[in-house]
């Protein structure tokens, strides 16, 4: 019972674990393993990556892998939780820095980080977004610690900006070693590639996905005899509101019909306040400020024509889930938007505002003239695209291919860093690599592996929270013991 | 009847538990760690006294040799008197409630009983504990303004220098034994005789 669930015969020799693997190792499925989500970003915050991240755990979980999610303390809520389906969530106490990320050292999560994945025979750390300086820690540590290593980016980055090559060197040294990378979308895959200096063999594109469920149309609830234009997006100069704030009073103009509702909030919304105020389109244009994502979908079904004007897209999920609504799409034509959906149910433009007016045009003139596909049709199109199974099936095979590979031992990975990432950088997180493996060293000879409990899984092969289902028949004295709870 | 079982606490060190079955509704659990160890002792005693004496050779001042002295044995009393625990006993009789008693090396002993019908549930949580993520048995105590809340966790077994440690095996004997959410039930499955 020690050990539960081991990645099997694919199991390369990892130093970590090996002082603790008894001979009782089970012929558990080979393709089981053993995944950690490392991410700053993880629920009560929202956004994308936090839900990717849950999403796609608890498909992995329903496929048989044990999951669990390390991420760092939002307020009160830190230690260890347990979510839907037995998701175990760490929520460290380390320190937030900016804008949700942690402050790194690249040394000081390192204890806590090697006891959870002790404890819990990671054998598969697959850290998401490259904002997270936790996941960039873990990948790190992992790698001294030699186990696999995955990473999902999920934006595009500039080269120009100071920012940008910052950011970007620091990914090509945390990447070049990196076993695999998952990018959402190919223009995203480009961008990384080109960014971090990569084989493009070892990056695969695994979109993203919504739930088809969460977004059906609702006919009824729009008034079919206004045009309805619906705009959810946060408003920043990144989701192009200035392009926005140039189509409203133009469009408004030619249209007396025309409506607009404007979901999200953000440092741009006092211009489009302005153009409402001096176009006097009070009655036209609804702000309705920060929305939930719960929420999305009832604003959604209020409108014909769904409009996205982003200036940089990985992959947006917002056209998904306004197809998936039944409403047509209108899009600048950036970044991955063009792979995402079928020319049948997007209008691109350019991301001018003459180009994006025509668009629309195109489209108000498709409503009228009842060439739009009924919104029923356009959900059923759009639902089978993007599930989170699919997704989860596609990373699965990321995670067999990965446990197949060899990690980098201490000194190939020196070599790697050394010839990868420029002389000086390099030197230097060579330097920083040495030093975590002393520390790791350390670390081992305080507390050694063998005397770090082996947690109880709650997911996996032989997780503890499946048996609580009534087909396990050896659990028949547990379940009597439960009823007195 | 009475069984003896070892295991090794958070830090390594080896723990002894012993179980004895006085009757099905009374149960006795007693964890003891091994004694101050003579080496120990020697070490940290050692070590206080060379940095006294390096002090002293820098600024040539009596004061801190003596300083050290004492420091030495105000420290090894007060750790044998609040800190060092040699064995902690869990009474727990169904139907009146559990006792905990921890005897101290010096001798002195603190026990603290608590009524069964102040007791919610017995759980063993997890939680991260330095740089450490453990396992921990605590005693929840019921809310007495609302019955379905809980006012207060207390901790069992604190032996050894360690909080919160669990006598740790792989994986601990009563997890292994319990469905995920780690709960007994009150007072019954301790006892071996259901509520």
């Amino acid at each position: 019972m020690a050990c539960r669930g081991r990645g099997g015969p694919g199991q390369p020799p990892s130093a970590a674990l090996s002082p603790v693997s008894p001979g009782s190792l089970s012929a558990s499925r080979t393709s089981a393993h053993n995944i950690c989500m490392v991410s700053d970003f993880f629920y009560p915050n929202m956004g994308g990556v936090e839900s990717h991240i849950y999403q796609l755990s608890q498909c992995l979980i329903e496929r048989g892998h044990k999951v669990i999610v390390v991420t760092h303390a939002y307020g009160t809520r830190k230690g260890i939780r347990y979510l839907t389906n037995g998701l175990k969530v760490y929520y460290l106490p380390l320190k937030v820095m900016y804008n949700q990320s942690t402050a790194t050292t690249l040394f000081h999560s390192l204890p806590l980080l090697r006891y959870i994945f002790v404890r819990e025979r990671v054998t598969i750390i697959h850290s998401h977004s490259s904002f997270s300086a936790m996941a960039h820690d873990a990948l790190f540590h992992a790698k001294t610690m030699g186990l696999q290593t995955v990473f999902t980016d999920h934006s595009l980055f500039g080269f120009a900006d100071v920012s940008s090559v910052l950011t970007n060197k620091l990914l090509t040294v945390s990447l070049c070693d990196t076993n695999h990378i998952i990018c959402v979308s190919f223009t995203s895959k480009e961008n990384t590639v080109l960014r971090a200096a990569l084989n493009p063999e070892i990056v695969s594109v695994i979109p993203n996905a919504v739930d088809p469920t969460d977004f059906t149309p609702d006919p009824f609830r729009r008034h079919d005899s206004i045009i309805t234009v619906i705009v959810v997006s946060r408003l920043v100069y990144r989701k192009g509101t200035d392009l926005l704030s140039g189509i409203i009073p133009e469009l408004c103009q030619k249209y007396p019909d025309l409506h607009f509702i404007i979901g999200g909030e953000g440092p741009k919304r006092i211009i489009l306040e302005e153009v409402r105020e001096r176009y006097q389109l009070h009655d036209r244009v609804r702000l309705l400020g920060a929305l939930e994502h719960k929420d999305v979908r009832n604003v959604l079904v209020q409108g014909h024509i769904f409009l996205n004007t982003s200036l940089t897209e990985a992959f947006c999920m917002a056209i998904v889930e306004a197809a998936s609504c039944g409403l047509q799409v209108v899009s600048t034509r950036v970044g991955g938007i063009p792979e995402v959906l079928p020319e049948s149910l997007i209008i691109l433009c350019e991301p001018s505002v003459k180009s994006l007016c025509e668009g629309l045009e195109k489209a108000i003139f498709q409503l009228r003239s009842g060439m739009l596909p009924a919104p029923e049709d356009i959900h059923n199109i759009v639902k089978t695209f993007y599930t989170w199974r699919n997704v989860a099936e596609r990373t699965e095979k990321v995670y067999d291919r990965v446990a197949e590979e060899a990690v980098l031992p201490m000194d190939q990975r020196l070599d790697r860093l050394i010839s990868h990432c420029g002389p000086v950088t390099g030197y230097i997180f060579a330097l920083l690599a040495v030093f975590n493996f002393l520390f790791l060293v350390l670390l081992r000879w305080i507390i050694p592996d063998s005397i770090i409990d082996v947690a109880v899984d709650a997911t996996g092969p032989r997780g503890t929270w499946t048996h609580q289902h009534p087909h396990s028949e050896d659990k028949v004295e547990d379940s009597g013991k439960c009823k007195t709870r | 009847m009475e069984d003896e079982q070892s295991f090794s606490d958070i830090c390594g060190g080896r723990l002894a538990l012993q179980r004895r079955y006085y009757s099905p509704s009374c149960r006795e659990f007693c964890l003891s760690c091994p004694r101050l160890s003579l080496r120990s002792l020697t070490a940290v005693t050692c070590s206080v006294w060379l940095a006294a004496y390096g002090l002293f050779t820098l600024c040539e001042n009596s004061m801190v040799l003596s300083a050290a002295i004492f420091i030495t044995l105000v420290g090894l009393l007060g750790y044998l008197h609040f800190v060092k625990i040699d064995q902690e006993t869990l009474l727990i009789i169904d139907s009146l409630g559990i006792q905990m008693t921890s005897s101290y090396a010096s001798g002195k002993e603190s026990t603290t009983f608590i009524e069964m019908s102040k007791v919610k549930d017995i759980v063993i949580n997890e939680a991260i504990y330095m740089q450490k993520v453990i396992y921990y048995l605590c005693i929840l105590l019921k809310d007495p303004v609302e019955p379905q809340g809980v006012s207060q966790v207390v901790p069992v077994f604190q032996v050894s220098t360690e909080p919160l440690p669990f006598p740790q095996c792989n994986p601990p004997p009563v997890l292994s034994a319990f469905p995920p959410r780690l709960f007994f039930s009150r007072g019954g499955n301790l006892c071996g005789q259901s509520m």
